[in-house]
């Protein structure tokens, strides 16, 4: 595998790790500033864990009227309705408040290490039809009731964008990994970029899983085994079902998705998990290429992704 | 009485009126045009920019291939 001349930085963002690949070691540090700058913009425009974000003051001014955003948060917000229009509202930005009710209202490992209570019964979410976003104008309404969380696309937006401004700047190839949505962009090293897929993005090299290559575009996971907690004696994940609040129940543990941008990769895996046995069906017909892993760790693939050499992780 | 001279006056005056009438109308008509043309040209730049904005799942430019080892990053879930 050709990785002659690759450098690679690693470093913690958003409660997770972040790792950045280029073809050119000349250009490793330019990287990392492209990246520290524009994650510092995302975090400052969709952070649900701090009370300046313009998401925070967004929530607050629900029903009020409309809102005045960045161009930055606007883009967030709308890869956010797109990945709810392109999969029928399966991946739904409108699910903050099913999320603040199970708990999950502070960083993950504040939520993990002091379990919280169940703070009432959760239903359907508001919906994204009721998030009204003039694009040209940055100006955005949120219906009374609807509180936003863009977990499910801003990471992987985040990849791309940072993979397009390092590629673009930079002039090399480049591969950035945020948790594990991962983009690529720019020429890719001669055999491509390898990706080992598994449950969990912070999982040892020599996790079970399967390890393939990727050129450009984007490879996302999502899993309903990783960010769980305890709330109400039950056991519960951050992969929200917009038609019933709750954590998604599905047949899926893991889903992989390679599409063209990670936003694209991460909204079919998050909407796989949801849709449960009429996923493999729905990736195919759209020709994402797809590895899902059923809990007792038996693998299913679609449209092209390479032949799996064993077994899931254990669950 | 015919008079040819109030006639003649009366023709020219009408002409000038459709004149006027001809040059709004035409006047108005490229002003729409432009506003209509900046609208849609600002309308194509902001919903521009990669694949992200397209209006379905981009697939990949090709699937991913089968490799042997470990990865140079791992892909899952956070």
């Amino acid at each position: 595998m050709t990785t002659v001349g690759v450098a690679r930085d690693a470093f913690e963002v958003f409660g997770t790790m972040a790792v950045l690949l280029v073809t050119d070691p000349r250009a490793i540090g330019e990287a990392r500033r492209i990246a520290d700058r524009e994650l510092a913009l995302v975090d400052r425009a969709c952070s649900r864990f701090r009370e300046d974000s313009e998401l925070m003051l967004l929530n607050a001014a629900a029903g009020v009227g409309p809102q005045t955003i960045s161009p930055v948060f606007t883009d967030l917000l709308a890869a956010a309705l797109r990945a709810a229009r392109l999969t029928g509202g399966d991946v739904d930005p409108t699910c903050g408040r099913a999320l603040t009710d199970l708990g999950y209202d502070r960083d993950f490992a504040q939520v993990r290490d002091a379990p919280p209570r169940l703070t009432g019964p959760v239903g359907p979410v508001p919906g994204w039809r009721r998030v009204h976003l003039d694009r040209a104008a940055h100006r955005v309404r949120l219906e009374r009731g609807v509180q936003l969380d863009l977990g499910a696309t801003a990471k992987a937006w985040a990849s791309d964008r940072c993979a397009e401004l390092i590629a673009r700047r930079a002039g090399c190839g480049v591969l950035v990994s945020l948790g594990g949505d991962i983009a690529a962009a720019g020429p890719a090293p001669e055999d491509g970029w390898r990706v080992r897929v598994t449950d969990d993005h912070a999982a040892p090299a020599s996790a079970p899983g399967q390890t393939v290559t990727v050129s450009s575009g984007g490879l996302a996971t999502s899993s309903t085994t990783v960010r769980t907690w305890k709330v109400g004696g039950r056991q519960v994940h951050h992969i929200i079902d917009p038609a019933t609040g709750e954590p998604a129940r599905s047949c899926w543990r893991t889903v992989s998705v390679a599409a063209g941008s990670c936003t694209d990769a991460n909204t079919a895996s998050t909407a796989a998990i949801i849709r449960g046995p009429a996923a493999p069906d729905w990736l195919h017909d759209i020709g994402l290429p797809a590895r899902l892993v059923r809990y007792d760790g038996s693998v299913e693939t679609t449209a092209g992704w390479p032949r799996d050499d064993g077994p899931g992780t254990a669950a | 009485m015919y008079d040819r001279l109030l006639a003649a006056r009366e023709r020219d005056e009408g002409v000038r009126k459709v004149s006027r009438i001809t040059w709004r109308a035409g006047l108005t008509g490229v002003v729409c045009s432009a506003l209509i043309g900046v609208a849609l040209t600002h309308h194509a730049e902001s919903g521009a920019g990669h694949g992200q904005q397209s209006g379905a799942i981009v697939v990949p430019g090709q699937p991913p291939q089968p490799a042997k080892g470990s990865g140079q990053v791992t892909s899952g879930a956070s």
